[in-house]
């Protein structure tokens, strides 16, 4: 750390809090957001959402709905113009045609001349529905009798089966084997059964985690517009534009160059604002030939956008008598819904990838379920797993009497150990984010913490390997000497701004020298989503990149004009200057003027910086968390929390901050309060923010942070990944914690008083 | 929403008149905390209205007052915000402010009703247990005339009271308390606030002159029947006998069997009995607490 | 039925509108006066979003029927600062780092302002209990609290 500050001191801009550039605009309210846009003759539109989890389409009437005055149309999935449609790929249904899949997918469109109109009329659509048995329980999901969960489950097995064997294998197969599977996969390392035996102490358990919602609080909103020389603008909230381009270009037909998309600020995203309506509602303005404009409303979000999956984990790990682990066995089971699209791949990896263990087997599979197709929830699978590990770990440690922090430390994933994959970590922090909580004062008290009846202390850690994608940027200079810079990417986590610092770093200017924007896909360089924590690790480089450019060229035309080696110039608040002489120098200004200019002599200062970047930058966090319980009603309230986070360089530690107590609460929130409730129908019981239960003000105690730096070794000074980590430990914290408070260990997210009720004993099924 | 017609009538005449003008389909609205959010959110279930008729200005419903003698007239549109700021409320009835005050946010508290709260008729409204104890009676008046109930027999059942077509909720009327008696009212939220009751008891005791003996108890408990209802044989087993922590707890096992909860999103049946059990033994030791310290 | 005229004063200035029954006072505002600055993030009531001060009192205004506020004097967003430049809660809410992604920060900041209106000093706990109708996914709440008690400094209460 002393080290890491030193480099700080270095730095003119990086390093330092900065408030966000576009904070000023925020807190007055003029800030656009996607709802907030309108086009001339606009219709608005509104979905026509499925009452039922599974069903035949047998018919719809939209008669009465035509019959109110004001609505235009009403678009079911055999008016929408010809384009890519895959039953197996969320993306490519844009309304259900034969079959539904899950309670609230869109059937059928409304498009009216206003928002309450197209509702209304909404609810006059009638469709006919064949109900057919939905299959809700992934673990029911998978027994060999169970019902399909989508029709097309069976053409693909039968099609794989039938390339590779005999009919009667085959149907063997099918009767024996597992149902409902989207994708398997599997970790080995060792021989699990003889680490087993090494074991001093064993545990083994069930943990699950709910369907839980991203609950950004801006819904999904998209506005779209064909124009008549043919080309398609989509403004959409997304966090991933180029993405989004890509998608609706390949679903619709149409060469990206006739796609724009435009994201408009992203009223929080947490990564459920990928992909989802855009195709749709670009093809409803093509058909419409109007601008039409999508705004959910939070229900209609709950139910037809892509919250995370629920999750089942059986884990059994064995430790021996030093603390050492010596065998870990999982299965993880996440339910993917109607769709393929959990994530299997790191939450099989993550489960096996904090700590060394010499053996382990890990199983996962991906089950189809009737439920709404899932996407990404900040650092997605994650926490499923980690609540399961960082539960039995603390298991672990109690049964052998030894310290949880020491257990961990003990044990914590260092450079060169392999994920369950093979793959050896990069530099990471894991022990130094342990070090850095075992220090802070809520750990240090926390054996009197312990003394008070009813409180107590948990620890847990959750890491992030983070995404790759590559990212491009220009910086140019303009006519009065200011810098522009442009991205891709959007800007949800202050990215921008931190940007600015990098150019204004680099050109050693004064920051309000300095703007950055993000551009939409047909003017700005190319860059991937704004997801995977990755923007400033992966776009921030290419920022950096750019502006060294536009920095060499503008010493190239100095060093001509003053007649001096560029090594002898120094840039110093926009002025260009040979060291030590105060009397030869030109200013950006000039430079701006000469390469910009009627008859200008030098041709425009354009930085260009890009990047494919192929080494992670993974972050860890370990957060304690203080908790009181009341033993008669099972209410848990948190006290104190603590969250350390490993961070390699933070560039703007104020927006770092903010992550990590972003995603602490979302962690908190998960670990108490959030989850997608459904019923034997597979109809969701809570899409509103009254049931679906978001933690409050009231519920969330001022949440300490502490930023550990260790450099990773590509980012930008240093920089790692930042926004996913702080989610992960929550739920697994919350447990250990109660676990410690009254000695009732609870498998279940989230841990509502019922739960912990049962686990004391004090009520039964 | 569907369309509907909305009038605001400047009497509680001319709102009489305007249901009797515009018959049946038609429900009063005050703050619309509940009634809004059901217009957008119900679908084809909730019986939709033809019309609405805002009531939520009316001065006879605007009414919060002490009267000697006859105790607290509370107008059926004054809001949870104005009900908690009451020093007589806070002062003789403590256990509606209470329930008041945990009804929603501060944007709730500002908009929502006592008479909303009521006539919404949700088996967990926050003020329906502490009124209950209170030994409130609501004053109704319709096209027949004036109706004075005693509160129990105003809820039907979930969104159902006696409320026929063209009748309002004009006022609550509380006697005034008993000497040596106070109130309390208490809810479980699995948050600390922005929740809805998975159980809410409320409990009013006053002691016999010597302070030592139960003169009169009322236990009133909420989300777990069909309406808020009154335990009376809980309260039956407190009443002449010592106030004694052992006396509080048998009545506390009482009311746990006069429950007869469900099953839902909130919370399980069994789950709410339980919690009946335990929160009503600990609001009957707040109220009596309270009641000796007068 | 024909829509009905209401008349209203948002932020100090009267405005004349024609409403169906059904439509909120936030889409009054947002739609057909043209501020925009008050969100929907759940349309019942349940997020703070749309907070609105209506004759003095905090409301979410996307449950509030527009007909309702006829007569009515509005606060929103637009109305604090503004033209006169950051008020000192916004400002606190810029230094502090309060701001993510914004969406909620109009309703937010117009529940801060009415809470400092009533409490100046308010504790950490007042704060807490004061803004648990205004749900913000984003910031974890702790530089929220921070830019309360940083406004509250900045306004000498």
């Amino acid at each position: 750390m002393a080290e890491v500050g030193d480099v700080r001191k270095a730095f003119r801009h990086v390093g330092k809090p900065v408030p966000r550039v576009d904070a000023p605009a925020k807190v007055t309210g003029r800030t656009i957001y996607g709802d907030d846009l309108k086009l001339p003759r606009m219709l608005h539109v509104k979905l026509v959402h499925a009452p039922v989890a599974h069903a035949r389409i047998k018919g719809i009437d939209a008669s009465k709905a035509l019959a109110v005055p004001g609505v235009e149309a009403v678009i079911t999935a055999q008016d929408l113009p010809p384009h890519r449609y895959d039953p197996d790929n969320r993306t490519r249904v844009l309304l259900a045609r034969d079959e539904v899949l899950f309670y609230g997918q869109p059937v059928a469109a409304v498009l009216a001349r206003d928002p309450y109109t197209s509702a209304y009329a909404r609810d006059l659509v009638e469709v006919q529905y064949e109900e057919l048995p939905p299959v809700l329980d992934p673990l029911e999901a998978l027994r060999p009798d169970a019902p399909l969960a989508r029709g097309s489950v069976q053409a693909l097995e039968e099609g794989e089966v039938g390339g590779h064997i005999t009919v009667e294998g085959a149907e063997a197969r099918k009767e024996e084997g597992p149902r409902n599977v989207a994708s398997t996969i599997t970790f080995k390392r060792g021989d699990v059964e003889q680490g087993f035996k090494e074991a001093a102490a064993v545990v083994e358990g069930t943990w699950r985690t709910p369907m839980a919602h991203q609950s950004y609080i801006e819904p999904h909103v998209i506005v779209a517009d064909y124009d008549s020389t043919g080309r398609l603008s989509i403004w959409s909230s997304t966090q991933a534009p180029f993405h989004v381009r890509n998608e609706v270009a390949k679903t619709l037909g149409l060469p990206e160059t006739r796609v724009r998309v435009i994201s408009t600020e992203v009223g929080g995203g947490f990564g459920g604002k990928i992909y989802l309506y855009e195709a749709l509602v670009g093809a409803l303005a093509m058909t419409l030939q109007r601008p039409v404009k999508l705004t959910m409303s939070r229900k209609e979000d709950m139910l037809a956008a892509t919250p995370a999956p629920n999750c089942i984990v059986q884990l059994k790990m064995g430790m021996k008598a030093d603390g050492t682990l010596s065998a870990l066995k999982a299965r993880v089971i996440f339910d993917t819904g109607a769709f393929p699209g959990a994530p299997l791949l790191p939450g099989c990896l993550l489960i096996g990838g904090f700590y060394k263990c010499p053996n382990l087997e890990i199983e996962g599979l991906e089950v189809f379920t009737n439920k709404v197709s899932v996407g990404a929830l900040r650092a997605p699978g994650a926490h499923n797993v980690a609540f399961a590990l960082e539960s039995a770990l603390d298991m672990l440690a109690r049964r052998l009497e030894l310290d949880p922090m020491e257990v961990r430390l003990k044990n914590a994933v260092e450079k060169g150990d392999p994920l369950p994959s093979g793959q050896p970590y990069p530099a990471i922090g894991l022990k130094e984010c342990l070090e850095a909580v075992a220090k802070s004062q809520l750990w240090q008290r926390r054996h009197e913490i312990r003394a008070h009846p009813n409180r107590g202390v948990g620890l847990a850690v959750g890491g992030w390997l983070g995404g790759l994608q590559p990212a491009s940027a220009t910086v140019t200079l303009n006519a009065d000497g200011t810098v522009n810079a442009l991205v891709g990417a959007a800007d949800i986590t202050g990215t921008n701004t931190a940007f600015a610092q990098i150019v204004a770093e680099v050109l050693n200017l004064p920051l309000e020298m300095v703007r950055v924007t993000t551009g939409d896909t047909d003017s700005a360089p190319y860059a991937g989503m704004s997801a995977g924590s990755k923007v400033t690790f992966t776009v921030g480089r290419a920022v950096k990149l750019a502006a060294e450019d536009a920095k060499e060229q503008i010493l190239r035309i100095a060093s001509q004009r003053l007649e001096a080696p560029p090594e002898e110039l120094e840039l110093v608040d926009g002025v260009v200057r040979v060291r030590g002489r105060e009397d030869k120098q030109l200013t950006f200004r000039e430079l701006g003027r000469w390469s910009t200019a009627f008859g200008g002599r030098y041709p425009p200062i354009v930085g260009r910086g890009a990047v494919a970047p192929r080494l992670q930058a993974p972050s860890f966090s370990a957060q304690a968390v203080e908790v009181e319980v009341d033993p008669n009603t099972g209410q848990v309230q948190v006290l104190s929390w603590v969250v350390a986070q490993d961070v390699g360089f933070a560039i703007n530690p104020m927006a770092v901050e903010g992550q990590m107590q972003g995603g602490s609460t979302q962690g908190l929130g998960l670990a108490l309060f959030e989850e997608m409730a459904y019923d034997e129908q597979g109809r969701l019981l809570n899409p509103n923010l009254l049931d679906y239960r978001l933690p409050t003000t009231a519920d969330v105690p001022p949440i300490e942070t502490i930023i550990v730096e260790v450099p990773s070794e590509d980012g930008p000074y240093g920089a790692r990944i930042v926004g996913e980590p702080s989610i992960v430990p929550g739920p697994a914290a919350v447990a250990n914690a109660v676990a410690d408070a009254i000695g009732a260990r609870v498998f279940q997210a989230p841990l509502t008083p019922e739960k912990i009720l049962h686990a004391l004993g004090k009520i039964k099924d | 929403m569907r369309p509907f017609s909305y009038f605001i009538p400047a009497s509680l005449q001319e709102a009489l008149a305007i249901f009797q003008r515009e018959g049946e389909g038609g429900r009063p609205i005050a703050g619309g905390t509940d009634l809004v959010v059901q217009l957008k959110e119900g679908g084809h279930k909730f019986p939709y209205p033809r019309y609405l008729v805002s009531v939520r200005r009316l001065p006879e419903l605007r009414r919060l007052e002490w009267v000697e003698g006859e105790g607290l007239r509370l107008g059926a549109a004054v809001t949870m915000a104005e009900i908690e700021a009451s020093p007589i409320v806070r002062e003789r009835y403590l256990a509606l402010a209470e329930g008041a005050r945990v009804v929603g946010s501060r944007q709730t508290a500002n908009m929502a009703t006592v008479g909303g709260n009521l006539c919404n008729a949700a088996p967990s409204a926050d003020t329906a247990p502490p009124l209950l104890v209170l030994g409130a009676k609501a004053r109704i008046l319709g096209p027949r005339g004036e109706r004075l109930l005693p509160l129990e027999e105003f809820f039907l059942g979930p969104g159902r009271t006696v409320l026929e077509h063209g009748e309002v909720l004009v006022e609550v009327l509380l006697p005034p308390p008993l000497p040596r008696s106070a109130s309390a009212y208490r809810r479980h939220t699995p948050r600390q606030c922005m929740d809805i009751a998975v159980v809410g008891v409320a409990a009013f005791l006053a002691l016999d002159e010597a302070g030592e003996k139960i003169a009169e108890a009322r236990i009133a408990l909420g989300a777990v029947a069909p309406t808020p209802i009154r335990a009376h044989r809980a309260e039956a087993l407190l009443v002449g006998r010592p106030a004694s922590p052992e006396v509080l707890g048998e009545a506390a096992l009482m009311a746990r069997e006069e429950a007869s909860p469900i099953s839902d999103v909130r919370g399980s049946a069994q789950f709410r009995r339980y919690l009946v059990g335990v929160m009503t033994e600990a609001v009957l030791e707040e109220a009596l607490s309270r009641a000796r310290g007068r | 039925m024909p829509k009905q005229l209401i008349r209203l004063v948002v932020n100090g200035e009267g405005h004349e509108v024609a409403v169906e029954p059904w439509w909120s006072l936030l889409h009054v505002v947002r739609e057909v006066i043209g501020l925009t600055g008050s969100k929907e993030g759940c349309g019942t009531g349940d997020c703070g979003a749309c907070s609105m001060i209506v004759n003095g009192r905090l409301v979410t205004s996307c449950i509030f029927l527009a007909l309702e506020a006829d007569g009515a004097q509005v606060t929103t967003i637009e109305g604090i600062g503004g033209d006169k430049g950051l008020h000192p809660i916004q400002q606190a809410f810029v230094e502090e780092g309060a701001v993510q992604c914004g969406y909620c920060i109009p309703g937010m900041i117009v529940a801060a302002y009415d809470l400092l209106r009533q409490n100046p000093r308010p504790t950490l706990e007042e704060i807490r209990y004061a803004l648990a109708g205004n749900l913000c996914r984003c910031t974890g709440y702790t530089k929220i609290y921070q830019a309360v008690l940083r406004a509250a400094e900045m306004m000498g209460g």
